[in-house]
């Protein structure tokens, strides 16, 4: 029987611990009272690793009425920051399809694709900056929790994201050094060993990029942090939603341009060779841009449902 | 709504609450989701638990829990008594 009991402890761990600690064993006398000391049912375990998960959600604000403003609004703004994060690696793939793409338009047809460029630009640099700016307002906060001992809390954290950080900036030492002694063709796809470990490359940049968003989001929902500075980082996260917004009404403006003046450009042929706009690397940006906004926008809805509450007496 | 009906009978632990809305409403609640519902009830005041020495902690409706259901119950009333009149269908109990 020890089995069943070690297996109804181990469905506990997908609730929260606050939800754990208040209903845990509750939770673990009912479910002996459904099955009689026998191990639970595939359908009951599935449901509670479902209602588990749900716990999970709902306490971290992402859900439901009952969380206080300062929740909702910490919640809305940490998912801004993740749809922000998901958003540089579109950027950063945009930024890679679209190199050097003046050289390949005619000069008369150069002006829209450039200004909208020149927007996703601009915007990048505004949204990294606004970013750069929560991370400011919560440094006094963060510092006070280091100083309480809340370290400990997120060390492990901090830790797993500078071993990434290490990794991905000794790779792209390795990597210069390689690309130096290749010619331009070979670094541009020519060298088919090159190109899968640059693909390699950049899935551990993205990994370390989400470990240290994971750090952030861990710290700033342990943090407490005052209605002004939470009032603060909700004006960014909708400003910084507005950025993806503009970034990705220019990435598309940008993609139609050249897909009508210089569409070879787009499938990497010879000048004038396909009349093809499709791009699969452009297209998964774009994609990944638009998911992106979805949840960017429903963290705005969460912070704007929290306004009310938050403003600062 | 389930809950609230079944504790309106008195307290009641999970198990004993799980059967008797199997009973009344012949629904079947798992252990999640009935785990789930006292949560929220919980959380908004309309059920308390009751100290107990028991693993099996009993809860009971409370005054905003009873305030809820009556609504409830009042709503559901209306559209009954209006579907019942619609249907040519004598519901005198309900009045």
């Amino acid at each position: 029987m020890n089995g069943s009991k070690d297996e109804r402890a181990a469905l506990l761990r997908w609730y929260p611990p606050a939800w754990r600690e208040r209903y845990g064993e509750e939770l673990v006398v009912l479910m002996e009272d459904y099955s009689d000391e026998q191990r639970p049912t595939l359908k009951v375990k599935l449901s509670l690793v479902w209602a588990g998960l749900r716990e999970r959600v709902h306490e971290s604000g992402l859900v439901g009425v009952q969380p206080s403003p300062v929740e909702r609004a910490r919640a809305g703004s940490l998912l801004v920051l993740c749809a922000w994060t998901a958003f540089v690696l579109a950027g950063a793939s945009f930024s890679k399809a679209s190199e050097h793409f003046a050289q390949a338009l005619p000069v008369a047809s150069r002006a829209i694709p450039e200004g909208a460029f020149d927007v996703v630009v601009a915007l990048g640099i505004m949204g990294v900056t606004l970013v750069v700016l929560g991370a400011v307002a919560t440094f006094p906060a963060f510092v006070q929790f280091v100083r309480v001992g809340g370290w400990s809390s997120i060390r492990r954290y901090v830790l797993r994201a500078s071993v990434f950080t290490v990794v991905t900036v000794g790779a792209v030492i390795l990597l210069s050094v390689w690309a130096h002694h290749l010619n331009e063709f070979q670094r541009n796809g020519g060298d088919g060993l090159y190109s899968w470990v640059l693909a390699a490359w950049a899935l551990l940049a993205a990994a370390t990029l989400a470990q240290w968003t994971a750090a952030g989001v861990v710290a700033a929902r342990t943090i407490d942090l005052t209605r002004r500075v939470l009032h603060f980082e909700a004006i960014l996260a909708v400003a910084v939603a507005g950025t993806m917004v503009v970034i990705t009404a220019a990435t598309a403006l940008w993609w139609g341009a050249v897909a009508k003046d210089a569409p070879w450009f787009l499938e990497g042929t010879a000048s004038g060779t396909s009349p093809s706009p499709f791009n699969v690397q452009l297209a998964l940006t774009m994609a990944l841009m638009l998911v992106v906004l979805l949840v960017a926008a429903y963290g705005v809805v969460r912070v704007a449902h929290s306004w009310t509450g938050l403003r600062p007496a | 709504m389930l809950i609230l009906t079944s504790l309106a009978a008195g307290p009641k632990h999970g198990h004993a609450l799980a059967k008797d809305i199997e009973e009344f409403a012949g629904v079947c609640l798992g252990p999640g989701a009935l785990y789930g519902a006292i949560t929220r009830l919980e959380e908004r005041g309309l059920i308390e638990p009751l100290k107990t020495d028991d693993r099996r902690r009993p809860y009971r409706i409370t005054a905003t829990g009873s305030a809820a259901l009556a609504g409830v119950v009042a709503d559901m009333r209306q559209i009954a008594d209006v579907g019942a009149s619609r249907l040519g269908l004598t519901l005198g109990t309900l009045a």
